[in-house]
């Protein structure tokens, strides 16, 4: 599903380079659930950048279900996360002047996505929210924004979902919930999950556990094989 | 296509309150362009439709010295083989009547002596609704203007003498076609037969008549025959015009108006457009992190770009409609006493002027928010990774020049050069002049350049203080060199805002100072003319007898009507009429004079003057001139040349031997073009003028004037005083109008302000409220905002007013050509209005700032 080859990332800073990531080489099979912790400034949040298109990398290539998208261009990447790819961020980022069912309607108009309407009431349903679908964000809890996110990462039904810190933001109960949602997810969808985190529970329910250091891979667990997925 | 649409409409729906202004600088450019066009293009309708009426026929044939045989017979000629269907022949003078008995009053009346069949076309209505006809005139008939009847106190049936002799009212001209209120005359009209004012004796040799045939011809044979009388006519110094010439010459000049008209309008439109930039450019900056997340589930730029520019064209079709209804408010607000100025044209909106100035609306939205929008492609859908900081991509920190030069967008710079090449269009569009067109945009641009230029100076200067000790001036410094701060942006607005508003202003003050309204004290306040040859001496003596005592004797000046036939000089070469002619003006008819001395109000700059050196011999060939120094400059004529002449019909040859400067200002002595060395063109005939300070009462000048016109028939005064009324009537209006613009340009550019200071807030609101949250206090806030909104509003005004002053000599000096008075207490004043009026707008716009609860604001980021 994921492959990055020789990745690397570095950045000008003052008179040098600043390089956050080191050449890495890294494999997620599909359907699994991979969490990625670190200390902050290790690399955590530039790698699951790469891998969204977010951010080219300095040398490498990043393959994503077998296209590479380093070769792609900005709209190329943008159709790609469109449709291939939901991301579900720490400051959850709604658009405050849409309403939570409007935001989880735009990727799939953007997409061109025939039964959006329906399609958009039923998501907001999974995620519980059925009934706040016409509340704008700033009348949303933290917690319900965030499942609104999800909503909308989910939207295009994208093979890959990522997502930075998720429950980040959140208290523990609401991110309790949170992360039982993007479980739940990757078991009834098979939708291949990449997390960055901080919460060592949330790290330790993962199928595989990468951390990082200082831009370096330290560790690489595969705490319990995805056994119903195989490899693409 | 369906995603743009419904986020546009969503996001409008959300954002149409920030964007509020955005509109309304919209609104006020095209409601100018659209009340002005409107007004001009209802007046040119009803004048051209009144074309015909206002000639009284369908062609024209005219000439202010009198049909002699060789030109009558050109005329018959030409008529014989035209399909001519009526003629008649009027005679127009300015002469003085008088009662016999009744007041001691005597005014100057604009004579018209017609033939039976006058007018071909239009109406005279008369008082009592009784048809106009020939026979009300016929055996010493006349009729008048109620004003007229009025002032000598006479009426119907009483008598009236015009050139000593008697003629009878027999009826009030009510309406005349072609004659409108408020328009500059001599005096009220008078009409009676043809043929009893050539027997009145008033027509002499001359005396200032207009000669005029009238045709009624078949329609088709109009333009044929004007074109081959013009030809044949044009040396013989008469001309022919068709209704349809009028119609042209009415269209064009209004035409003319239209678009200098409409040029103010788009520099209004222009000012909104640097308000709907400024706006834009803050929008932009509110919405990155909304396109970034846009971006980030899958939007193109294309379609996010595709967003904006579609809420922009519908922000600016809501203001261009919200222009046409202030348009349509301001027009239906117009006075009927003004409309009936111009002829009683309607006040309503055209169609083409709506679309003009929806089309102007239109584009000047889209052409404004076009580069500031294009930051959009810019946007990183990583920002959202870093905590969605929108500083990632505006500004940063300081960078060396090259480095700034390198990082600026190609594809940014490139459409602003389109945007500036188009809106030149769009000037050039509406003032039909590429040439007007390219002037404003430079103007513009240069200004603009120079307020960038002294916002970025302004900044480096004031560097140092951001060092103070004082909390608020600190920040206050601080403010206006952060990044992304909105310090040029406010500069440009207000400065071009305050440049246009001064700059119309001191242009008012020189044009009006212009008509100097006032009568020099002991000046001469009256003029007489058409004195005959024989009438000069006595009526020195009547003049000398009557004199108001302390007043200066009465000068009386001969006079000779020429015109230039040829020139042969070193720069220029005029072989002959046609060439005159293509000089313009110099083919005009000039009053000329001879005399043996300077007057006090000339000065000599080049040659020598013939003073002291007697009159040429009686049957000298060449004569001698003096030409004023306007005629030098224009013309390029100087001293040696020889000009031609044709005095009356007599052709005399002359060798400039001098250029004078006369002082117009001072009428004491009259000023002339041409001054002749007397000689031959004393033995011409010719007739005298005479200026004198007449009595000041109104009685006294009566009588005065009565006993003139009963001794001197012929001779008609004008009476400076009232010459002046009129004109002042007339610059009144102008006035008006040019306030009414003024006004409009003032308000739009107030609107600007506004807008610029409430869209600059939401970025403020957020650091007032950490300052709060830090223990700043409600006055330091104040105190802050103030000090930056003083140090603008001064930098604006003191250029803006630097800027107005350049503008007005500009103008003044190249297209008035008048001279120029500089206006040091407007422009002093509106520097200091204008920093008051921002330093006030902005701390009131920026209230929100104050008020807010830090909470509210801190949380809501």
């Amino acid at each position: 599903m994921i492959d990055l080859r020789g990745v690397t990332k570095s950045v000008p800073s003052g008179t040098g380079t600043l390089t956050i990531l080191h050449p890495l080489d890294l494999s997620i099979a599909s359907g699994t659930v991979a969490a990625i912790t670190g200390p902050s400034g290790s690399g955590k949040s530039t790698l699951l950048g790469l891998v969204a298109g977010l951010d080219a990398p300095t040398a490498g290539q990043v393959i994503i279900d077998g296209v590479d998208i380093t070769a792609l261009d900005e709209d190329g990447l943008a159709r790609l996360r469109g449709t291939r790819i939901g991301f579900v961020f720490q400051f959850f980022h709604l658009l405050p002047s849409l309403t939570a069912y409007e935001n989880v309607l735009v990727p799939m108009e953007i997409a061109g996505v025939r039964d959006a309407e329906a399609r958009a009431k039923t998501l907001l349903h999974e995620v519980g929210l059925a009934e706040r679908g016409h509340h704008y964000p700033s009348q949303l809890s933290g917690g319900e924004q965030q499942r609104v996110a999800i909503a909308r990462a989910l939207a295009n039904d994208p093979p890959l979902l990522l997502a930075d810190e998720p429950t980040g933001n959140l208290d523990t109960s609401t991110g309790h919930a949170i992360i039982e949602l993007l479980l739940g997810i990757n078991r009834t969808r098979q939708t291949t999950l990449v997390l960055v985190t901080h919460d060592p529970e949330l790290a330790s329910r993962a199928d595989v556990a990468i951390a990082l250091r200082d831009g370096r891979v330290v560790e690489h667990r595969v705490q319990r094989p995805a056994a119903a997925v195989a490899e693409p | 296509m369906r995603f743009v649409l419904r986020m546009t409409v969503r996001e409008l729906r959300a954002s149409w309150r920030r964007l509020v202004f955005f509109f309304v600088c919209v609104a006020i450019g095209v409601g100018a362009i659209v009340a002005l066009r409107s007004v001009i293009q209802n007046v040119r309708e009803t004048l051209v439709r009144e074309a015909r009426a206002m000639m009284a026929a369908d062609v024209r044939i005219g000439t202010n010295r009198g049909w002699t045989p060789e030109v009558r017979a050109i005329i018959d000629g030409h008529l014989a083989a035209a399909p001519v269907i009526a003629r008649t022949e009027t005679l127009e003078t300015a002469t003085m009547v008088r009662s016999p008995g009744g007041s001691a009053v005597a005014r100057m009346v604009e004579l018209r002596a017609v033939q039976p069949g006058f007018p071909f076309y239009g109406e005279i209505e008369l008082e009592g609704g009784a048809p106009y006809s020939h026979d009300l005139l016929r055996g010493h008939g006349a009729l008048a203007r109620p004003e007229l009847l009025a002032q000598l106190g006479i009426g119907v049936g009483d008598t009236l003498l015009i050139g000593g002799s008697p003629f009878t009212v027999r009826a009030v001209v009510a309406k005349e076609p072609g004659r409108r209120a408020g328009a500059f005359t001599l005096g009220s009209r008078v009409f009676i037969d043809y043929d009893d004012l050539v027997k009145t004796g008033l027509v002499t040799f001359g005396s200032r008549v207009r000669y005029e045939i009238l045709l009624k011809v078949e329609d088709d044979g109009v333009d044929a025959l004007t074109r081959r009388l013009r030809a044949d006519l044009r040396d013989r110094f008469a001309g022919a015009w068709s209704y349809r010439m009028a119609e042209d010459d009415i269209s064009e000049d209004l035409q003319r108006a239209e678009d200098y008209l409409s040029l103010v309008g788009f520099v209004i439109v222009v000012l909104g457009g640097i308000g709907v930039w400024s706006v834009t450019r803050v929008f932009v900056k509110q919405k990155i992190r909304s396109v970034a997340i846009l971006k980030c589930v899958g939007a193109t730029t294309r379609q996010v770009l595709g967003t904006y520019v579609l809420q922009v064209m519908l922000l600016g079709l809501v203001g261009s409609v919200l222009g046409i209804g202030l348009a349509a408010a301001g027009l239906a607000a117009i006075p009927d006493s003004l409309t009936a100025t111009f002829g009683g044209a309607p006040a309503a909106l055209t169609w083409s002027a709506v679309l003009q100035g929806a089309g102007v609306g239109l584009l000047v939205s889209l052409l404004f928010s076009l580069v500031p929008l294009l930051e959009v492609r810019r946007v990183k859908p990583l920002l959202l990774l870093r905590g969605g900081d929108a500083s990632v991509m505006a500004g940063g920190p300081a960078r060396p020049v090259m480095e700034r030069l390198r990082g600026i967008d190609r594809v940014q710079a490139a459409v602003a050069v389109v945007v500036s090449i188009a809106l030149a269009a769009v000037a050039s569009w509406q003032a039909a002049s590429v040439q007007v067109g390219l002037i404003v945009i430079g103007g513009f641009a240069g200004l603009a350049l120079i307020l960038w230029g002294a916002g970025v100076g302004l900044v480096r200067a004031i560097r140092p203080l951001a060092r103070t000790r004082i909390f608020a001036l600190r920040h206050a410094v601080l403010s206006l060199q952060r990044p992304g701060n909105q310090t040029r942006v406010i500069l440009l607005a207000v400065g071009l805002g305050a440049f246009f508003v001064l700059g119309v202003r001191a242009l008012q003050t020189n044009l009006l100072g212009e008509f100097s309204l006032e009568l020099e004290q002991g000046g001469p306040d009256m003029f007489l003319i058409d004195i005959q040859q024989d009438q000069a001496e006595p009526l020195r003596a009547f003049l000398h007898e009557q004199a108001v005592p302390g007043a200066a004797d009465a000068r009386i000046i001969p006079v000779l009507r020429a015109r230039v036939t040829a020139v042969r000089g070193a720069a220029v070469n005029l072989e002959n009429v046609a060439d005159v002619r293509g000089r313009g003006s110099l083919a005009r008819e000039y009053t000329i004079t001879y005399r043996d001395h300077l007057e006090s109000n000339e000065t000599l700059i080049e040659g020598a003057f013939w003073t002291g050196q007697g009159p040429l011999a009686a049957d000298a060939t060449e004569l001698e001139v003096s030409i004023e120094r306007s005629i030098h400059e224009r013309f390029d004529i100087a001293v040696g040349d020889v000009m031609r002449f044709d005095v009356l019909g007599r052709v005399v040859e002359a060798r400039v031997s001098s250029v004078r400067d006369v002082a117009w200002e001072d009428a004491r002595n009259g000023g002339f073009m041409f001054v002749f060395r007397p000689g031959p063109l004393s033995r011409a005939p010719h007739t005298f003028i005479a200026i004198l300070r007449a009595p000041e009462s109104q009685a006294a000048r009566a009588a005065f004037q009565h006993a003139l016109v009963s001794a001197y028939p012929n001779v008609s005064a004008i009476d400076v005083r009232e010459v002046l009324a009129s004109v002042r009537d007339v610059v009144e209006n102008v006035t008006l109008a040019v306030s009414i613009v003024g006004g409009i340009a003032l308000f739009g550019g107030m609107l600007i302000l506004i807008g610029a200071v409430a869209m600059t807030k939401f970025q403020r609101v957020y650091e007032a409220a950490i300052l709060r949250t830090l223990g700043a206090s409600s006055r330091t806030l104040t105190a802050m905002l103030a000090g930056e909104y003083t140090t603008l509003g001064l930098l604006a005004g003191v250029i803006g007013a630097s800027g107005a002053l350049v503008l007005s000599w500009a103008v003044c000096r190249f297209v008035f050509e008048i001279e120029w008075v500089p206006t040091p207490g407007l422009l002093i004043a509106g520097a200091l209005i204008t920093t008051a009026l921002v330093a006030v707008i902005g701390v009131i716009a920026s209230g929100d700032v104050l008020r807010r609860k830090p909470l509210a604001t801190l949380r809501a980021e």
